[in-house]
């Protein structure tokens, strides 16, 4: 299987979001709430880190 | 002066709220769900909360074995590879089971490889911390 960048990405943080959330919260609306938080921190730090090397020749 | 709305909604006598589970049943429980990820959460009575745990690590684990992800062996002549094979004996049985049979030799050549190895590395990482949640659990430390 070759997934790209971005949906490895994504599957990635949609797995760990859940997790975290559900061990992190208890409350169910809690565990929505912060996992939907958890899993856009994710992809905005990947999208910042991701321009910020942009410039950078690597 | 009138007290009888003071008992609604106090907490539980001490003599009536649920005690924490004895340690070595808790170490047993705990020790099952490194194994079979989730299944410490079944045991306990959280049938949600461990088949979505089970979900997410065994996926994780497929999909980085798919990914043509590495899983390490002990070696003592590379000392970095054991924080690598600590990481992925986290996932428990599902590890033994794939090194068993040779999956995850890892193909550095692919384009996935370096996802699918740390797709390997942070499900076993995350079964660790559902271990954790299920011992809090058990000990009445969370509810």
């Amino acid at each position: 299987m070759i997934l790209s960048h971005f949906s490895a990405l994504v599957v990635f943080a949609l797995i760990v979001s859940t997790v975290f959330a559900l061990i992190t919260k208890n409350e169910p609306a809690e565990q929505f709430r912060y996992g939907v938080f958890v899993f856009i921190s994710f992809l905005a730090v990947a999208f910042a880190v991701g321009w910020l090397m942009y410039p950078l020749p690597l | 002066m009138d007290h009888s709305n003071e008992q609604v909604g106090s907490p539980q006598p001490a003599s009536t709220a649920a005690k924490p589970m004895n340690m070595a049943a808790t170490l047993a429980i705990c020790s099952t769900g490194w194994l079979v990820p989730g299944l410490a959460h079944i045991l306990i009575g959280r049938w949600i909360r461990g088949l979505i745990f089970a979900a997410c690590v065994l996926l994780m684990f497929g999909l980085g074995l798919s990914m043509h992800g590495k899983l390490y062996d002990l070696e003592f002549d590379e000392p970095l590879h054991m924080f690598a094979f600590i990481a992925n004996i986290g996932t428990g049985l599902p590890y033994w089971v794939a090194s068993h049979i040779g999956w995850g030799i890892g193909t550095m050549s692919w384009p996935s490889y370096d996802y699918g190895t740390t797709y390997l590395w942070v499900c076993g990482l995350l079964n660790y911390l559902i271990v954790l949640d299920a011992f809090d659990i058990a000990q009445r430390r969370k509810p």
